[in-house]
């Protein structure tokens, strides 16, 4: 018995202090189980739910706004296992920000068709989905990061063919679970190499590890082997080319909220661990290029990915004729234009990321993220006002859309603008942000930004011609009388994207202040500890 | 007059807008026409103000701020985003000015065209002022960020215009024009990102200033970013000249210039009347102004060493443009293919760099403005009858509307340069500033030193003949159209009617005056600046 106990070690309790950083986490949990035992006191359970989901959202969304300035909350906590910093803590805020603005949107379509009695489901997954992602920003471990990731996945599996009576919908999650697996695997078996290498999950260690010795010519295949693993794994939570193709299918199949869920916050996430994991790995290099690990070829590998995933995601869309299909592929090419960004990350440069983990790229990347989310909930909420409507999904059943319901036009054309990247909408501000960031590092950067501009061009065409089919094409279908919450939903997001333009200066300033990375170069961490927190030992 | 000199180009560029959502706001057809009208008339007189307030005299010739004893004037600041050093700035000097004028002037007199419109007329009028914020906040930014802005702000308001006000081929137009433009814009986005970087270097942050770099205008065309630009910033002459040349194409496209005019008759063949006379007469000189306000003064250098390229991108589109027009038999095409023809001496005259080339580059634009909007809407009123443009049925109706023939005779003089009208005084500016740079000192022939002679000689001859062409087409339409025997399908035609005769009769004068007195109603008011701005390039 006192074997077995020595073995596990004493319980690890917790502190406050410790707890303190993942507030909003902690609501998220809270709200997960009052959302389960909600149908036991109300009948009429999926509005309860809703609510429910929608305070706990507002809760954790507000306590983590009150702890940004405690004390100790910055730095690793449970021993390392979790992370926390202004770059996860501003995502954890367009996070929440984003589902609560998801919730309202399942208010205005299919609150009235669910099922009586799928509520309570639906938000135990969307919920547990928001904390995956919440968690894949403040992860530094390998173990957590798997955990995390896969916390995010298996619910929106389930989201995906949540309308159990359709055929496509069932299709989609397939596809989804099919894809996910194969690439979690991979991802696993990759990771499972850089363990083996420096017998640490400690992804701050594991770089520092690096940079302590070489690994021989066997090792750098190995190293190359675990990279690429982990570079599927997440670039399929990104959608990024060659892993995208669950993503238009996915997001045909899904119903409309879990869509505009899976489109911002799955690839946000995704993005924002691979900023983490990436960076916490280069400053453990210290941004040099080591025996096997050459820093400049993994940006290399990334904005090549990053281009070519903004241009076949461009491409792809030019023919779609369905509007979720379409605005997977539009969402395929933002982040493609965000992984470009992702690139500099691991770039040697004071402008770029600084001794501190301050870093521009962060912050284009966050700043992108703000106004990408305002731009497709619009996109999508008004797209689901018409399927309401309609029953249509196709676009050329937006004919005459600026006579039957100008306002909802007006909000679409708003965000087909904003997506394009065109002033006076916020979606420029944030494009020319992210090429900005790009030209700053120069040389072969520059080609990223020809790039993005030359997609700006592609995206052009199919944008307009959903705008064209709203304004210019002519149709007697009668008036739609669409949903007055979802409209107002619409208004506030086109109102969102105008004020984002005028009012960038606090944009660009709340994100700078936040795009700071919690580095762990700067405590000089041993590897050892986290070998024994695996093992049980106690220090 | 404090007041009104601070706040004047922030109230004229933003009252349009206002009067925009005034128009939304309004009930009833004649309510939504009469607040648009009201908006223009008052934007119109409030540009007349600056008269007033511009000082054409100020200053000791230095393309700089007036309070450095420069041209610019009038300017109006604020912070808009402190991390890159962006300014909401506004000013004006008299590269602007007459520019700024033009637009109110046609702004109004499309107003008044758009009267006959009843498709959607409060989405046409929100749109159209719209637009004139956008156009004039082209022409009134000082800051390169804003330019930007409001160069793409103008662009949606004229895609709706076209698309949905437009003729039979009206979406393949509009979105031809949205994809065109957009290409320029891109090439202008990059620019805009790359001058920043390496004006970073040139202006390092100060205790004043926390942040390095800037988006001024003014600023980036000083002495201090070119001297410093190449040594210190460490920008060569290949980046140099891509940047150039992305500026070039960006603004060439707006111009338009061959080989990237395609967009230009088919837009122009679909707009609506007065979307045409504000296309051709405005938004054409976006482009021209362009070149004039950012491609030259930022990048002289670059300037100098592709003149040639730009100097036949001129020519080839002063010939191309007007064989192109003598061939079309469509009237509002043949109209669109002059436009060519005369924006091409303007992206002559700025490539030759001398001082009457420029000169009469700007002239040419303001010229190109009166007499492009006033044979568009000459080509609308009589499309309003016959319902259609083909110049081959036409005929004999000098009979039917004398008083129109007389109007149409006036704008068709002026627009193939005859002496006394305002066509010809900058078609030979700029023949005179292409011969001049082969003037042993110009700037030019100082660069290559003396090699660019016979290319230069050659152009010129080249450039002339392009006037004769002009004069045969502008001809052969007034015999098409005007002459013979009268027929008896346009009979019964109306006579202009008041409302055509309103908006037809001051551009008649205009088109007069400027090529009577030139001297007094344009260089008056731009000489200083563009003796300044010339004095950047040598």
């Amino acid at each position: 018995m006192t074997h077995l106990l020595a073995a596990i070690g004493l319980p690890y309790i917790p502190g406050w202090d410790e707890l303190r950083p993942f507030a909003a986490d902690l609501w998220l949990i809270v709200t997960i189980v009052a959302v389960l035992i909600t149908p036991f006191f109300i009948t009429r359970s999926n509005i309860a739910c809703a609510l429910v989901a929608l305070a706990g959202v507002t809760l954790a969304f507000l306590s983590q706004l009150l702890v940004r300035n405690s004390p100790h909350v910055i730095g690793e906590h449970f021993r390392g296992l979790l992370v926390m910093d202004q770059f996860a803590m501003l995502w954890k805020l367009l996070l929440l920000l984003f589902v609560a603005g998801v919730i309202l949107m399942w208010f205005t379509t299919t609150a009235s068709n669910m099922h009586e009695g799928d509520g309570p489901e639906f938000f135990a997954l969307l919920l547990s989905a928001t904390l995956g992602m919440s968690l894949m920003a403040s992860t530094s471990n390998l173990l957590m990061l798997v955990l995390s990731v896969e916390m995010a996945s298996l619910p929106s599996y389930v989201l995906a063919g949540f309308r159990k009576t359709h055929r496509i919908g069932a299709e989609a999650s397939l596809k989804y679970v099919l894809f996910g697996a194969v690439t979690s695997a991979v991802m696993i078996y990759g990771l499972s190499f850089l363990y083996g290498l420096y017998g640490t999950l400690q992804v701050g260690a594991i770089g520092h590890a690096m940079a302590a010795g070489a690994i021989g010519v066997g090792g750098n295949a190995l190293l190359a082997v675990a990279l690429l693993g982990l570079i599927v794994g997440i670039g399929f939570k990104v959608s990024a080319v060659p892993f995208h193709f669950w993503c238009p299918d996915v997001f045909e199949g899904a119903s409309i909220e879990v869509t505009t869920f899976l489109s911002v916050a799955s690839k946000g996430a995704a993005l924002v661990l691979l900023i983490r994991v990436l960076t916490t790995i280069a400053a453990g290099l210290g941004f040099a290029p080591h025996a096997g690990m050459s820093l400049a070829a993994l940006a290399g590998v990334i904005g090549v990915m990053g281009a070519v995933t903004c241009t076949v995601g461009n491409l792809g869309a030019l023919v779609q004729t369905n509007i979720k299909r379409l605005l997977a592929y539009s969402s395929i090419a933002h982040a493609g234009y965000m992984l470009c960004a992702v690139s500099l990350l691991v770039r040697h440069k004071a402008t770029i990321v600084g001794e501190d983990g301050n870093s521009i790229a962060a912050q284009a990347i966050l700043l992108y993220l703000a106004v990408y989310l305002f731009m497709n909930l619009g996109a999508f909420t008004v797209a689901a006002l018409i399927y309401r409507q309609t029953g249509s999904e196709d676009i050329t059943h937006y004919a005459g859309l600026s006579r039957r319901s100008p306002l909802a036009a007006a909000c679409m054309t708003v965000f087909m603008f904003s997506l394009i990247g065109l002033p006076p909408f916020a979606g420029f501000v944030a494009k020319f942000n992210l090429m900005w960031v790009l030209g700053t590092n120069g040389g072969w950067w520059w080609a990223l930004v020809a790039v993005i501009g030359l997609n700006t061009i592609f995206s052009l065409y199919y944008y307009v011609r959903v705008v064209k089919i709203m304004y210019l094409t002519p149709s007697d279908a009668p008036a739609l009388n669409v949903n007055p919450l979802g409209l107002g939903l619409a208004v506030a997001c086109a109102a969102a994207l105008v004020l984002l333009f005028i009012g960038l200066a606090p944009l660009s300033r709340v994100t700078t202040n936040y795009g700071k990375l919690y580095l762990t170069s700067q405590t000089q961490q041993q590897p050892a500890q986290s070998t024994a927190m695996i093992t049980g030992e106690r220090r | 007059m404090d007041f009104l000199s601070n706040w004047l180009l922030t109230i004229l560029i933003f009252l349009p807008c206002v009067g925009a959502v005034l128009v939304l706001f309004a009930k009833g057809r004649d309510a939504v026409r009469w607040t648009a009208l009201a908006t223009t008339i008052v934007t119109f007189a409030l540009s007349l103000l600056l008269f007033a307030t511009f000082d054409w005299h100020q200053g000791n010739g230095k393309y700089a701020y007036a309070s450095e004893g420069g041209v610019v004037q009038m300017v109006q600041q604020a912070a808009w985003i402190p991390a890159f050093n962006i300014q909401y700035k506004v000013g004006i000097d008299g590269l602007s000015f007459p520019l700024v004028i033009l637009s109110t002037f046609i702004c109004l007199l499309a107003c008044i065209a758009s009267w006959n419109i009843d498709k959607m007329l409060k989405g046409y009028m929100a749109l159209f002022l719209f637009l004139e914020t956008g156009i004039l906040g082209v022409f009134l930014s000082l800051d390169f960020f804003l330019f930007y802005v409001f160069f793409e702000v103008s662009l949606l308001p004229m895609y709706f215009l076209i698309g949905i006000w437009g003729g039979p081929r009206k979406e393949y137009a509009a979105i031809k024009f949205f994809l065109y433009t957009l290409v320029g814009s891109i090439g202008l986005l990059i620019v805009l990102i790359g001058t920043y970087l390496y004006s970073r270097s040139v202006f390092p942050a100060t205790a004043g200033n926390p942040v390095a770099g800037t988006f001024d205008l003014v600023k980036l065309a000083g002495p201090e970013f070119q001297a410093k630009v190449m040594s210190v910033a460490g920008m060569t002459s290949a980046v140099m000249k891509t940047f150039f040349v992305l500026l070039m194409i960006g603004f060439l496209i707006k111009v338009p210039a061959v080989p990237l005019h395609t967009w230009l008759p088919d837009a122009h063949v679909e707009a609506p009347t007065p979307i045409s006379m504000i296309l051709a007469a405005i938004l054409l000189k976006m482009g021209g102004y362009g070149i004039f306000r950012i491609a030259y003064p930022l990048y002289p250098n670059a300037g100098k060493e592709l003149w040639l390229l730009f100097a036949i991108i001129g020519v080839v589109s002063i010939i191309y443009g007007a064989l192109c027009a003598m061939s079309q038999t469509d009237f509002k095409k043949l109209v669109a293919y002059s436009s060519v023809s005369h924006m091409g001496f303007v992206t002559l005259g700025a490539a030759m760099m001398t001082d009457a080339g420029v000169n009469g580059a700007l002239f040419m634009m303001i010229a190109h403005g009166i007499t492009s909007a006033m044979m568009f809407f000459i080509v609308g009123v009589i499309y309003d009858r016959a319902h259609h443009r083909e110049l081959a049925r036409f005929g004999g109706i000098a009979t039917t509307m004398p008083v129109y023939t007389g109007f149409s005779t006036v704008a068709c003089m002026a627009n193939l340069g005859l002496p006394g009208l305002c066509g010809f005084v900058g078609e030979v500016m700029v023949l005179i500033g292409s011969f001049q740079a082969a003037k042993p000192d110009s700037i030019i022939m100082q660069y290559t030193k003396g090699a660019a002679w016979p290319y230069i000689m050659t152009l010129a001859v080249i450039s002339c003949f392009g006037v004769i062409l002009t004069a045969g087409y502008m001809l052969w339409t007034i015999q098409r159209v005007f002459f013979g025997p009268e027929k008896n399908e346009y009979r019964g035609f109306p006579e202009v009617d008041r409302r055509e005769i309103t908006v037809l009769t001051p551009l008649t004068v205009m088109a007069i005056a400027l090529g009577v007195l030139p001297t007094l109603t344009m260089f008056v008011f731009t000489q200083q600046t563009v003796n300044a701005l010339f004095k950047l390039f040598s």
